[in-house]
């Protein structure tokens, strides 16, 4: 098992040395692919081999793991620091200082530098691995074919990918390390190479809006760092030592330990893009599809609403629970409301990105076991839900050169099988009996216990979320020509769209038995029983199996009438009788052709992002100042 | 079983379409007139739908001139099956007073199949429900024999 | 077994009582104009004439998107004969909600394309304050699940009065009545046409209409549950109900989406808050 470990965790980042040394794209290609295999199988072999006690890590050629660790990590600092130096950052500079500065102090002064078992594997770890793992080496997949594309759009010369893969497979190596984490100075340092990841990938295109947006990433981030350290000083004054699994198993402690995690939890909300951090998320969508899908939506910002999932068991039953379900719901709102005045494809994806995590966040302040399934049901569908649609608009931008969403009306007409996967992909983020929308009815659920401005926010996200989520899919359908034949697009791109599509709808089918026998252990107190593939508690269940059956075929059924449609009679819509040759062109003034022209509502005077941010943004902060101040 | 209710239901819920071609706007008023509560033409399930998708009784007032014959011919496809057509008013019949006019195509029948004429200048409401009412019955008949 | 008894007579029944609601309703809006008004199998007569016309369709988005939204409507109305969980019940009707939405924007219509929008805005709309009602049924009984209200000695209108106002909201938006009918209407000329209907046509409109019998009877179903314990007391409260949602779609004018959206989420969730914190503070 160790060597699954290993390989989990270093094999990326051999695999990315290979890619920036290497110069040939044969082997990259090879590299990344066989990486991809061996880390999805060695995933599944670690779930297979079940949970394990948390497990010392040994020494790399005589040097102690954890003295490597700390090195690295000050050697990370340095180089953050230097590129805050390049960039003329002061906050990058400033808050890069200030965490060194505390990380002496803490490693020389404080830490007793006991022997603490490095790695661990509980069910949430296993089910992030998996997550990581196999949607990560899906996307890494896709980024081969996307690179070559991307580059020769942009006429570049001499080739970057080297670059670009090293720092997207590497990352791959830290966000493992991060989850299996069992010492939180190994999560720290994982924390801060994730955030390099970042910051590289963002200002990949080096353009001067990518270097400014991963400048405000790297800043943010270092924001979260500092938060990071902070935190782990105050929770180790109390606790005594680094090991999580003992900080978790004795729960809350004390006023000065609840502040420690509050400022974890802190990092977690800038990692996690939350309000008032969101804008650099925001900023991040400059960067090529495969960062915007491996980085900021499945998996990196998963590590920030980890952060917070994986310490709640420190804080159940404190006012920090409360606060962090209030910051929580109040991103899910929020950035819900701010998704409705967007009509840039990314944006959307990003703002409802940062709203599910806020919803993630919310389920792990709820701190009730059925809020806690809601928070790790709703990473894993969100994950694959989420990178499915940024892989879609990544093809679908590449395609028609646009990733305006009033660009992509009736696709359908010109990519039918993309537009289809999109439209799949939108209807499993927004329906039953799909993942995603049933962790948000265990949320509501587990919501309705809580307090009025809890239960409120959420309703209000919720019934936000359709408004955008209908009005992308709706428009993406359109009629097609009779004998246009399916796009044909390199294999490399449409198997992990197919593969994601596939898995996104058999991940929910499968959710009662995913619950069985990963959650329900996992849980002190399991909220649900499976009977008949439903998820039944006292207070309501989720027909998980019969709905799928219901609404399954009644889906096919209705396919298998629309099949037909071409012996029925076709007809241009209702024009006023004027209707011209071709459908939806009328006859307009001067006897000219108008043609069809639409748009969306994007309800500018409620929901315009110029507006709202800053008040969002104000909001949020009180919110935080409350939250971390009632933790006192 | 189900057939004989569709075909009894034919009649008992004719949609109209009412499109004025060239009419001074005297017919179209006597049809308004037969949607108010005084000649309440709801009673035999008639709702004015403006919509040719949804219509099985298109109601055409006026005369047919060269630039409306193609928005009759429109609203005429874009009706499904089984529909009739009903000419309203001495001009939708033949053209009425202005048939020689240089602009004028003539009535209706000019360019789409009529059902029923329903004469007058205007044509009274009472008249026009006639109207409609024989209508249904040549519909039924025309269903009979597409069958 | 009795649970699929109730599923089967709730499918069978909900449409036939949805379509006679709907006939009793033309006569009685037409008994408030002093006119006489068409007889009361109007609805199935108009349902059957549909059927029988000639099938006729812009693309085939139409035609699966209609069918998604009678069956969607169907299994959401089946989950609450078989006394599921309400928000369940209530995602299950988003469903085909969405769809009928989607259908109507897969067409180069304009009346289409606005109607659809505006539908979406109906969603945005009565979504949240249907939400805290049920939360509000969670914090009476102690369960979202129906079953769980049978139990209650009392009304539920007696401890969620004013979630029974705010519901009403709901009502008026789900029942296409003035003042929040701007996405379409019942056969009522409005400047979009029929709006998110143009373009369904024949068989499609029938199954349309269906559906709707399907989402009428559910929310008036909602309706009934909180007067449980006197069918007498139940059929009076429905009555009641209805009749105020014909009067005020006689009397009120269509209104536009700001109105709405201000409306509804200021005094809807307004009413439910406040009795939500009623609620909590027991």
């Amino acid at each position: 098992m160790s060597n699954l470990l290993l390989l989990l965790i270093l094999l990326p980042v051999a695999s990315a040395l290979v890619c920036y040394f290497v110069r040939s794209s044969a082997v990259r290609k090879l590299t990344v692919l066989g990486t991809a295999v061996v880390l999805t199988l060695a995933s599944l072999g670690l779930l297979a081999q079940g949970t394990f006690e948390p497990i010392a890590v040994g020494s790399f050629l005589g040097i102690s793991s954890d003295f490597l660790i700390t090195v690295l990590d000050f050697a990370l600092l340095g180089v953050i620091f230097y590129l805050g130096l390049k960039h003329k950052s002061l906050l990058i500079q400033g808050f890069t200082l200030a965490q060194a500065a505390l990380l002496v102090w803490f490693e020389v002064v404080m830490l007793e530098h006991d022997a603490v078992p490095a790695l661990m594997g509980d069910q949430l770890a296993l089910i992030m691995v998996l997550v990581i793992s196999i949607i990560g080496s899906l996307i890494c997949v896709f980024a081969i074919p996307y690179m070559k594309e991307h580059e020769e759009h942009l006429h570049l010369k001499k080739s970057r990918q080297p670059r670009f893969f090293f720092y997207l497979v590497l990352f791959l190596g830290a966000m493992n390390g991060l989850v299996l984490s069992n010492n939180i100075l190994w999560m720290y340092f994982f924390f801060e190479v994730s955030t390099l990841c970042s910051f590289m990938l963002i200002g990949h295109d080096v353009t001067e809006i990518a270097t400014k947006n991963a400048v405000r990433a790297l800043w943010m981030n270092a924001l979260g760092g500092l938060a990071f350290v902070i935190g782990m000083m105050l929770v180790y004054m109390k606790a005594g030592t680094l090991d999580i699994s003992a900080i978790l198993a004795a729960g809350p402690q004390g006023a000065l330990m609840i502040t420690g995690v509050g400022f974890l939890c802190l990092a977690g909300f800038t990692k996690a893009a939350q309000v008032p951090f969101q804008s650099w998320l925001l900023g991040a969508m400059v960067a090529p599809t495969p960062v915007s899908a491996l980085l900021h939506s499945s998996t990196m910002v998963k590590a920030g609403v980890f952060v917070v999932l994986r310490f709640a068991p420190a804080y159940v039953d404190t006012f920090l629970s409360t606060g962090v379900a209030i910051c929580g719901a109040f991103t899910f709102v929020t950035c819900a409301a701010l998704a409705i005045g967007q009509s840039n494809g990314k944006k959307i994806l990003a703002y409802s990105t940062i709203s599910n995590l806020g919803l993630i966040i919310c389920c792990a302040g709820i701190n009730t076991p059925l809020a806690l399934t809601a928070a790790v049901m709703l990473i894993v569908f969100h994950a694959v839900s989420k990178s499915l649609l940024f892989l879609c608009v990544g093809t679908i931008e590449q395609a028609i050169g646009s990733r305006d969403i009033e660009d992509m009306r009736g696709l359908y007409a010109k990519l039918p099988r993309t537009a289809l996967i999109t439209v799949i992909g939108i209807l499993t983020m927004l329906l039953p009996p799909f993942g995603v929308l049933m962790c948000k009815w265990m949320a509501i659920e587990a919501g309705a216990d809580t307090n009025i401005f809890v239960i409120t926010m959420l309703a209000l996200g919720s019934a936000l979320t359709v408004v955008y989520w209908a009005r992308w899919g709706g428009s993406l359908m359109g009629s097609r020509e009779q004998d246009t034949r399916t796009e044909s697009q390199p294999m490399l791109t449409s198997l992990p769209l197919m593969l994601l599509c596939g898995g996104a709808i058999v991940l929910s089918l499968a959710s009662p038995w995913i619950y069985n026998s990963m959650l329900a252990p996992w849980l002190g107190t399991a909220p649900f029983t499976v009977s008949f593939g439903s998820l039944n508690s006292t207070t309501g269940s989720f027909a998980v199996v019969p709905l799928f059956l219901a609404l399954g075929l009644g889906v096919l059924f209705a396919a298998k009438a629309a099949a037909g449609f071409r012996k029925v009679k076709i007809m241009p819509p209702y024009l006023g009788g004027a209707n011209s040759s071709t459908d939806g062109t009328y006859i307009g003034p001067m006897n000219g052709d108008v043609p069809f022209a639409a748009g969306n509502m994007y309800l500018g005077e409620l929901f315009a992002e110029g507006k709202l941010t800053p008040i969002f943004n104000a909001l949020a902060i009180a919110l935080i100042v409350l939250m971390l101040g009632g933790a006192i | 079983m189900f057939g004989s209710f569709i075909k009894k239901s034919r009649a008992k819920s004719p949609w109209i379409m009412h499109f004025d071609c060239g009419s001074c706007n005297g017919c179209d008023i006597e049809v308004l007139a037969c949607l108010t509560p005084l000649y309440d033409v709801e009673r035999f399930g008639i709702i004015n739908v403006g919509n040719p998708k949804h219509a099985d009784v298109l109601l055409v007032t006026g005369t047919v001139n060269h630039r409306n014959k193609k928005v009759l011919k429109n609203l005429y496809d874009q009706m499904p099956e089984p529909k009739a057509v009903i000419a309203i008013g001495a001009c939708g019949n033949t053209g009425g007073v202005f048939r020689e006019a240089y602009n004028v195509v003539g009535g209706v029948d000019k360019i789409i199949p009529v059902d029923v004429y329903v004469p007058g200048c205007p044509a009274k409401p009472e008249a026009i429900i006639d109207g409609v009412v024989a209508g249904l019955a040549k519909f039924a008949q025309k269903v009979e024999e597409a069958e | 077994m009795d649970t699929l008894i109730l599923v089967i007579i709730g499918l069978i029944a909900g449409p036939l009582l949805g379509g006679l609601i709907a006939g009793l309703d033309r006569r009685v809006t037409a008994w408030f104009q002093s006119r006489q008004g068409p007889p009361i199998m109007q609805a199935f007569y108009d349902v059957a004439k549909l059927f029988g016309k000639e099938k006729m369709v812009v693309n085939q988005w139409q035609i699966l998107c209609a069918w998604v939204y009678m069956i969607a409507a169907a299994t959401s109305l089946a989950l609450f004969f078989a006394q599921s969980d309400l928000l369940l019940i209530f995602f299950v009707q988003a469903v085909g909600a969405v769809f009928l939405v989607m259908g109507a924007m897969a067409t180069k219509s304009p009346y289409s394309q606005v109607g659809a929008q505006r539908e979406l805005i109906q969603i945005l709309a009565y979504e949240p304050v249907l939400i805290l009602v049920f939360v509000g049924f969670y914090m009476v009984t102690g369960s979202f699940s129906l079953d769980a209200v049978w139990s209650q000695d009392m009304p539920l209108i007696s401890k969620m009065p004013l979630l029974y106002l705010a519901l009403g909201y709901a009502l008026t938006i789900k029942l296409r009545k003035s003042p929040f009918d701007f996405s379409t209407s019942h056969h009522g000329h409005q400047e979009l046409v029929k709006g998110v209907l143009t373009e369904y046509s024949g068989p499609y409109l029938a199954l349309v209409e269906i559906a709707h019998w399907y989402e009428t009877i559910l929310v008036l179903g909602l309706c009934a549950i909180f007067w449980h314990t006197n069918v007498v007391w139940m059929a009076v409260l429905l009555v009641v109900t209805y009749m105020l949602e014909i009067l005020v779609d006689n009397t009120m004018a269509r209104m536009t989406w700001r109105w709405m959206l201000k409306r509804v989420w200021l005094l809807g969730m307004g009413l439910s808050i406040v009795n939500l914190i009623w609620l909590y503070a027991r």
